[in-house]
Protein backbone atom coordinates (compact mmCIF):
# COMPACT_ATOMS: atom_id res chain seq x y z
CA UNK A 1 0.00 0.00 0.00
CA UNK A 2 2.99 2.46 0.93
CA UNK A 3 5.12 1.24 -1.84
CA UNK A 4 2.08 2.35 -4.78
CA UNK A 5 1.60 5.57 -2.78
CA UNK A 6 5.51 6.32 -3.51
CA UNK A 7 5.11 5.53 -7.13
CA UNK A 8 2.06 7.52 -7.45
CA UNK A 9 3.87 11.03 -5.81
CA UNK A 10 7.06 10.62 -7.51
CA UNK A 11 6.16 13.17 -10.42
CA UNK A 12 4.38 15.38 -7.95
CA UNK A 13 8.24 15.33 -5.82
CA UNK A 14 10.07 16.19 -8.81
CA UNK A 15 7.80 18.59 -9.48
CA UNK A 16 8.02 20.20 -6.38
CA UNK A 17 11.63 20.03 -6.32
CA UNK A 18 12.28 21.92 -10.07
CA UNK A 19 9.63 24.26 -8.54
CA UNK A 20 11.59 24.93 -5.75
CA UNK A 21 14.86 25.19 -8.02
CA UNK A 22 13.63 27.50 -10.42
CA UNK A 23 12.46 29.79 -7.53
CA UNK A 24 16.00 29.86 -5.71
CA UNK A 25 17.44 30.38 -9.31
CA UNK A 26 14.83 33.30 -10.02
CA UNK A 27 17.02 36.45 -8.85
CA UNK A 28 20.45 35.15 -9.99
CA UNK A 29 18.49 34.42 -13.99
CA UNK A 30 17.56 38.63 -13.55
CA UNK A 31 21.36 38.90 -13.43
CA UNK A 32 22.59 36.86 -16.23
CA UNK A 33 19.64 38.30 -18.28
CA UNK A 34 20.42 42.00 -17.47
CA UNK A 35 21.49 44.02 -20.79
CA UNK A 36 25.61 43.95 -20.78
CA UNK A 37 27.87 46.90 -19.99
CA UNK A 38 28.15 48.35 -23.69
CA UNK A 39 31.50 47.63 -25.63
CA UNK A 40 33.98 50.72 -25.99
CA UNK A 41 34.78 51.66 -29.68
CA UNK A 42 37.40 50.27 -30.72
CA UNK A 43 39.88 53.27 -31.41
CA UNK A 44 39.27 55.04 -28.18
CA UNK A 45 39.51 58.30 -29.89
CA UNK A 46 36.88 60.77 -29.12
CA UNK A 47 34.20 61.09 -31.59
CA UNK A 48 33.69 64.49 -33.47
CA UNK A 49 30.78 66.71 -32.10
CA UNK A 50 28.10 67.23 -34.13
CA UNK A 51 27.68 71.04 -34.68
CA UNK A 52 24.65 72.86 -35.58
CA UNK A 53 25.75 76.62 -35.85
CA UNK A 54 22.85 77.65 -37.78
CA UNK A 55 21.32 79.38 -34.78
CA UNK A 56 22.12 82.26 -32.61
CA UNK A 57 23.32 80.54 -29.02
CA UNK A 58 21.30 83.44 -27.11
CA UNK A 59 19.78 86.97 -28.14
CA UNK A 60 21.55 89.35 -29.74
CA UNK A 61 21.34 91.71 -26.19
CA UNK A 62 22.34 88.80 -23.95
CA UNK A 63 25.51 88.36 -26.16
CA UNK A 64 26.02 91.84 -26.45
CA UNK A 65 26.32 92.19 -22.52
CA UNK A 66 28.10 89.07 -22.00
CA UNK A 67 29.87 87.24 -24.66
CA UNK A 68 32.97 87.36 -22.86
CA UNK A 69 31.55 85.55 -19.76
CA UNK A 70 30.54 83.42 -22.24
CA UNK A 71 33.45 82.36 -24.11
CA UNK A 72 35.48 82.84 -20.62
CA UNK A 73 32.92 79.79 -19.39
CA UNK A 74 33.14 77.74 -22.27
CA UNK A 75 37.15 77.67 -22.28
CA UNK A 76 37.36 76.64 -18.84
CA UNK A 77 34.44 73.83 -18.57
CA UNK A 78 36.19 72.51 -21.98
CA UNK A 79 40.02 73.07 -21.77
CA UNK A 80 40.07 72.10 -17.96
CA UNK A 81 36.90 69.50 -17.66
CA UNK A 82 36.48 68.19 -21.17
CA UNK A 83 32.69 69.40 -21.03
CA UNK A 84 32.79 70.29 -24.67
CA UNK A 85 28.93 70.88 -26.22
CA UNK A 86 27.43 73.46 -25.46
CA UNK A 87 23.38 73.03 -25.40
CA UNK A 88 21.74 76.09 -26.14
CA UNK A 89 18.17 77.22 -25.02
CA UNK A 90 16.40 76.48 -27.53
CA UNK A 91 17.99 72.69 -27.55
CA UNK A 92 20.51 72.92 -29.96
CA UNK A 93 24.02 71.17 -28.99
CA UNK A 94 27.36 73.66 -29.93
CA UNK A 95 30.77 72.74 -29.20
CA UNK A 96 32.50 74.89 -27.15
CA UNK A 97 34.79 76.85 -29.21
CA UNK A 98 35.70 79.92 -30.70
CA UNK A 99 35.40 78.26 -34.05
CA UNK A 100 31.70 78.37 -33.22
CA UNK A 101 31.63 81.58 -32.98
CA UNK A 102 33.21 82.44 -35.87
CA UNK A 103 31.23 79.78 -38.44
CA UNK A 104 29.21 82.22 -38.28
CA UNK A 105 30.96 85.69 -37.49
CA UNK A 106 33.25 85.44 -39.76
CA UNK A 107 31.00 86.27 -42.46
CA UNK A 108 31.32 90.25 -41.13
CA UNK A 109 35.17 90.63 -41.22
CA UNK A 110 34.83 93.80 -39.20
CA UNK A 111 32.21 92.35 -36.71
CA UNK A 112 34.45 92.15 -33.52
CA UNK A 113 36.31 95.06 -34.40
CA UNK A 114 33.89 97.02 -35.04
CA UNK A 115 32.81 97.30 -32.10
CA UNK A 116 35.69 96.87 -29.55
CA UNK A 117 36.75 100.09 -31.43
CA UNK A 118 33.92 102.07 -30.88
CA UNK A 119 33.62 101.08 -27.07
CA UNK A 120 37.66 101.08 -26.95
CA UNK A 121 38.33 97.98 -25.12
CA UNK A 122 41.06 96.06 -26.14
CA UNK A 123 40.73 92.17 -25.84
CA UNK A 124 43.95 89.92 -26.26
CA UNK A 125 41.79 87.93 -28.18
CA UNK A 126 43.82 88.04 -31.48
CA UNK A 127 47.33 88.16 -29.90
CA UNK A 128 47.09 84.27 -30.62
CA UNK A 129 43.24 83.15 -32.28
CA UNK A 130 43.41 83.88 -36.07
CA UNK A 131 41.07 86.54 -36.66
CA UNK A 132 38.72 86.46 -39.11
CA UNK A 133 39.98 89.85 -40.76
CA UNK A 134 43.71 87.45 -41.11
CA UNK A 135 42.06 84.09 -42.76
CA UNK A 136 41.25 84.03 -46.16
CA UNK B 1 -2.19 7.61 12.07
CA UNK B 2 0.90 8.42 12.97
CA UNK B 3 2.24 8.64 9.02
CA UNK B 4 -0.26 11.32 8.03
CA UNK B 5 0.37 13.27 10.59
CA UNK B 6 3.90 13.13 9.55
CA UNK B 7 2.83 13.67 5.79
CA UNK B 8 0.90 16.86 6.39
CA UNK B 9 3.81 18.42 8.38
CA UNK B 10 6.61 17.55 5.23
CA UNK B 11 4.22 19.06 2.95
CA UNK B 12 2.95 22.03 4.59
CA UNK B 13 6.61 22.78 5.45
CA UNK B 14 7.48 22.26 1.61
CA UNK B 15 4.80 24.75 0.68
CA UNK B 16 6.66 26.89 3.48
CA UNK B 17 10.06 26.95 1.87
CA UNK B 18 8.57 27.59 -1.22
CA UNK B 19 7.03 30.96 -0.13
CA UNK B 20 9.65 31.80 1.48
CA UNK B 21 11.84 31.72 -1.17
CA UNK B 22 9.42 33.50 -3.58
CA UNK B 23 9.06 35.98 -1.00
CA UNK B 24 13.32 36.60 -0.93
CA UNK B 25 13.49 36.90 -4.63
CA UNK B 26 11.44 39.71 -4.46
CA UNK B 27 12.63 41.38 -1.48
CA UNK B 28 16.55 40.91 -2.08
CA UNK B 29 17.29 44.23 -3.17
CA UNK B 30 17.58 44.28 -7.19
CA UNK B 31 20.82 46.72 -7.43
CA UNK B 32 23.41 44.54 -5.56
CA UNK B 33 22.54 41.79 -8.35
CA UNK B 34 22.08 44.14 -11.69
CA UNK B 35 24.99 45.05 -13.69
CA UNK B 36 25.69 48.91 -14.16
CA UNK B 37 24.75 49.86 -17.67
CA UNK B 38 27.64 52.07 -18.90
CA UNK B 39 26.95 54.48 -21.64
CA UNK B 40 28.77 54.53 -24.89
CA UNK B 41 29.36 58.09 -24.93
CA UNK B 42 29.41 60.21 -22.26
CA UNK B 43 29.50 63.66 -22.93
CA UNK B 44 31.76 64.36 -19.85
CA UNK B 45 35.08 62.58 -19.93
CA UNK B 46 35.64 60.26 -16.89
CA UNK B 47 39.14 61.20 -15.35
CA UNK B 48 42.07 58.93 -15.59
CA UNK B 49 39.86 55.93 -17.71
CA UNK B 50 42.13 57.10 -20.60
CA UNK B 51 45.91 57.52 -20.76
CA UNK B 52 47.15 58.31 -23.98
CA UNK B 53 50.55 57.78 -24.98
CA UNK B 54 53.02 57.25 -27.57
CA UNK B 55 55.28 54.11 -28.31
CA UNK B 56 58.74 55.07 -30.99
CA UNK B 57 59.95 51.93 -32.43
CA UNK B 58 63.65 54.00 -32.95
CA UNK B 59 64.73 50.91 -35.49
CA UNK B 60 62.45 51.71 -38.03
CA UNK B 61 63.10 55.69 -37.99
CA UNK B 62 65.31 56.77 -40.92
CA UNK B 63 68.60 58.84 -40.24
CA UNK B 64 67.76 62.42 -41.14
CA UNK B 65 64.23 62.09 -41.65
CA UNK B 66 62.05 65.44 -40.42
CA UNK B 67 58.52 65.04 -41.33
CA UNK B 68 56.96 64.31 -38.12
CA UNK B 69 58.53 67.19 -37.29
CA UNK B 70 57.57 69.90 -39.80
CA UNK B 71 54.11 68.79 -39.90
CA UNK B 72 53.87 69.11 -36.29
CA UNK B 73 55.54 72.35 -36.27
CA UNK B 74 52.87 73.52 -39.30
CA UNK B 75 49.75 72.43 -37.75
CA UNK B 76 50.22 73.79 -34.68
CA UNK B 77 52.10 77.21 -36.09
CA UNK B 78 55.37 76.46 -33.68
CA UNK B 79 58.01 79.56 -34.75
CA UNK B 80 61.75 78.88 -36.29
CA UNK B 81 63.81 81.62 -35.65
CA UNK B 82 66.81 80.03 -36.34
CA UNK B 83 68.56 81.14 -33.36
CA UNK B 84 69.63 77.82 -31.22
CA UNK B 85 69.16 80.53 -28.10
CA UNK B 86 65.54 81.42 -28.81
CA UNK B 87 64.33 77.83 -30.30
CA UNK B 88 60.88 76.68 -29.84
CA UNK B 89 59.93 72.91 -30.51
CA UNK B 90 57.52 70.76 -29.51
CA UNK B 91 59.18 67.60 -31.46
CA UNK B 92 62.55 67.17 -32.23
CA UNK B 93 65.62 64.75 -32.94
CA UNK B 94 68.85 64.43 -30.08
CA UNK B 95 71.78 62.41 -29.77
CA UNK B 96 71.18 58.88 -27.72
CA UNK B 97 73.45 60.60 -25.04
CA UNK B 98 71.02 63.36 -24.78
CA UNK B 99 67.71 61.88 -25.21
CA UNK B 100 69.07 59.11 -22.34
CA UNK B 101 71.88 60.39 -20.22
CA UNK B 102 71.07 58.45 -17.76
CA UNK B 103 70.54 54.78 -19.79
CA UNK B 104 71.96 52.03 -17.88
CA UNK B 105 73.33 50.04 -20.74
CA UNK B 106 76.92 51.48 -20.56
CA UNK B 107 78.92 50.33 -23.23
CA UNK B 108 76.39 50.90 -25.73
CA UNK B 109 77.25 50.09 -29.54
CA UNK B 110 78.24 52.28 -32.25
CA UNK B 111 75.63 51.77 -34.12
CA UNK B 112 72.52 52.52 -31.35
CA UNK B 113 74.21 55.80 -29.52
CA UNK B 114 74.87 57.15 -33.06
CA UNK B 115 71.95 57.72 -34.14
CA UNK B 116 69.20 60.44 -33.46
CA UNK B 117 66.11 60.20 -30.96
CA UNK B 118 63.04 61.26 -31.53
CA UNK B 119 61.90 63.24 -28.43
CA UNK B 120 58.97 65.32 -26.99
CA UNK B 121 57.26 66.34 -24.13
CA UNK B 122 56.42 62.98 -22.14
CA UNK B 123 53.13 63.82 -20.80
CA UNK B 124 54.37 62.15 -17.83
CA UNK B 125 51.73 60.58 -15.09
CA UNK B 126 53.74 62.38 -12.11
CA UNK B 127 54.47 65.60 -13.90
CA UNK B 128 56.84 68.12 -12.19
CA UNK B 129 55.74 71.11 -14.45
CA UNK B 130 52.09 70.92 -13.18
CA UNK B 131 53.26 71.26 -9.96
CA UNK B 132 55.31 74.10 -10.18
CA UNK B 133 53.09 76.19 -11.79
CA UNK B 134 51.86 79.04 -9.72
CA UNK B 135 48.70 79.75 -11.79
CA UNK B 136 47.73 76.24 -12.81
CA UNK B 137 48.47 77.47 -16.91
CA UNK B 138 49.69 73.76 -17.01
CA UNK B 139 47.85 71.14 -15.98
CA UNK B 140 47.38 67.14 -16.45
CA UNK B 141 43.97 66.43 -18.24
CA UNK B 142 41.72 64.13 -17.48
CA UNK B 143 42.88 61.56 -20.20
CA UNK B 144 47.02 61.89 -19.29
CA UNK B 145 47.57 64.72 -21.10
CA UNK B 146 49.83 67.36 -20.26
CA UNK B 147 47.96 70.88 -21.08
CA UNK B 148 48.38 74.35 -21.52
CA UNK B 149 46.23 77.06 -21.05
CA UNK B 150 47.90 79.78 -22.90
CA UNK B 151 45.96 82.41 -21.32
CA UNK B 152 46.94 81.87 -18.31
CA UNK B 153 50.22 81.40 -18.68
CA UNK B 154 52.49 84.15 -17.07
CA UNK B 155 55.78 83.32 -18.87
CA UNK B 156 57.70 82.51 -14.92
CA UNK B 157 59.22 79.44 -16.67
CA UNK B 158 58.95 77.46 -13.68
CA UNK B 159 57.83 74.48 -15.63
CA UNK B 160 60.96 75.24 -17.82
CA UNK B 161 62.82 74.47 -14.83
CA UNK B 162 61.06 71.69 -13.76
CA UNK B 163 60.82 70.00 -16.66
CA UNK B 164 64.07 67.12 -17.11
CA UNK B 165 63.22 66.35 -20.35
CA UNK B 166 63.87 70.09 -21.73
CA UNK B 167 60.31 69.76 -23.59
CA UNK B 168 59.22 73.42 -22.95
CA UNK B 169 60.26 76.43 -24.72
CA UNK B 170 60.03 79.89 -24.00
CA UNK B 171 58.30 82.68 -26.94
CA UNK B 172 61.38 85.42 -26.06
CA UNK B 173 60.11 86.93 -29.08
CA UNK B 174 56.26 87.62 -30.81
CA UNK B 175 56.43 83.98 -32.52
CA UNK B 176 53.56 85.40 -34.78
CA UNK B 177 56.86 87.26 -37.23
CA UNK B 178 58.31 83.35 -37.30
CA UNK B 179 56.02 81.28 -38.46
CA UNK B 180 56.94 80.77 -42.69
CA UNK B 181 53.99 78.75 -43.00
CA UNK B 182 50.98 79.69 -40.79
CA UNK B 183 47.78 76.74 -40.49
CA UNK B 184 44.67 78.94 -40.28
CA UNK B 185 43.00 76.33 -38.03
CA UNK B 186 45.11 76.51 -34.76
CA UNK B 187 45.98 79.42 -33.28
CA UNK B 188 50.03 80.76 -32.68
CA UNK B 189 51.43 81.76 -28.81
CA UNK B 190 52.27 85.36 -28.05
CA UNK B 191 55.80 86.41 -26.66
CA UNK B 192 55.93 85.71 -23.10
CA UNK B 193 54.00 82.77 -22.93
CA UNK B 194 55.97 78.76 -22.43
CA UNK B 195 54.62 76.00 -25.14
CA UNK B 196 54.81 72.72 -25.75
CA UNK B 197 54.01 69.32 -27.71
CA UNK B 198 49.82 69.03 -26.40
CA UNK B 199 50.09 65.17 -27.81
CA UNK B 200 47.69 66.67 -30.36
CA UNK B 201 44.54 67.11 -28.08
CA UNK B 202 42.96 69.86 -30.87
CA UNK B 203 43.39 66.91 -33.27
CA UNK B 204 42.11 64.11 -30.64
CA UNK B 205 38.77 65.49 -30.49
CA UNK B 206 38.29 65.51 -34.43
CA UNK B 207 39.03 61.86 -33.82
CA UNK B 208 41.87 62.16 -35.22
CA UNK B 209 45.43 60.64 -34.86
CA UNK B 210 48.30 63.14 -33.73
CA UNK B 211 50.22 64.83 -36.92
CA UNK B 212 53.43 63.04 -36.00
CA UNK B 213 52.08 60.36 -36.05
CA UNK B 214 50.13 60.59 -39.32
CA UNK B 215 52.97 61.98 -41.02
CA UNK B 216 55.58 59.37 -40.63
CA UNK B 217 56.33 57.33 -43.47
CA UNK B 218 57.99 54.50 -41.36
CA UNK B 219 55.06 54.64 -38.79
CA UNK B 220 57.67 54.69 -36.35
CA UNK B 221 54.96 55.84 -33.46
CA UNK B 222 52.05 53.59 -32.50
CA UNK B 223 49.49 55.80 -30.01
CA UNK B 224 47.17 54.51 -27.47
CA UNK B 225 45.73 54.21 -24.45
CA UNK B 226 47.97 52.75 -21.86
CA UNK B 227 44.95 52.13 -19.71
CA UNK B 228 43.30 49.49 -22.33
CA UNK B 229 45.30 46.17 -21.47
CA UNK B 230 44.00 45.46 -25.54
CA UNK B 231 45.51 48.78 -27.00
CA UNK B 232 48.25 47.95 -29.74
CA UNK B 233 50.32 49.69 -27.91
CA UNK B 234 49.94 48.50 -24.52
CA UNK B 235 50.44 44.55 -26.98
CA UNK B 236 54.02 46.38 -28.14
CA UNK B 237 54.81 47.18 -25.11
CA UNK B 238 54.51 43.92 -23.43
CA UNK B 239 56.02 42.23 -25.75
CA UNK B 240 59.28 44.39 -26.55
CA UNK B 241 61.80 45.43 -24.22
CA UNK B 242 61.01 49.04 -23.97
CA UNK B 243 62.75 52.69 -22.14
CA UNK B 244 61.72 55.45 -21.00
CA UNK B 245 63.53 58.84 -20.57
CA UNK B 246 64.72 59.07 -17.02
CA UNK B 247 62.83 56.64 -15.24
CA UNK B 248 64.04 56.62 -12.07
CA UNK B 249 63.16 60.54 -11.91
CA UNK B 250 59.97 59.33 -11.26
CA UNK B 251 57.85 60.84 -13.20
CA UNK B 252 56.17 57.98 -15.24
CA UNK B 253 56.44 59.05 -18.89
CA UNK B 254 53.77 58.30 -21.45
CA UNK B 255 56.27 58.10 -23.92
CA UNK B 256 58.12 54.93 -24.51
CA UNK B 257 60.73 53.62 -26.95
CA UNK B 258 61.99 50.62 -28.51
CA UNK B 259 65.48 51.14 -29.03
Amino acid sequence: MGRKMMSRKKPMIFLGLTLVLFASLYAFLQDSMAEKPSQQPAKNLHQPVLVDSTKCIATKEFMRANHMRVLNEWRNSSVREGDRIFVAPNGSKLEKSLNTCLGCHKNNKLFCFNCHMYANVKPKCWNCHISAMESP
Amino acid sequence: MMNEERRAFIRKSGLGILACLGAASGLIPKFSLEKTILPAWDEKPVPGKIRWGMLIDTRKCTEGCKECIAQCHHVHNVPDFNNRKEEVKWIWKSSYNKVFPTASQQFQSEKIAGRSYLALCNHCAESPCTRVCPTEATFRRWDGIVAMDYHRCIGCRFCMAACPYGSRSFNWQDPRTAIKDPSIAYPTREQGVVEKCNFCSDRLVKGLLPACVEACPQQVMTFGDLNDPKSDIRRLIENNETMQRKPELGTKPSVFYII
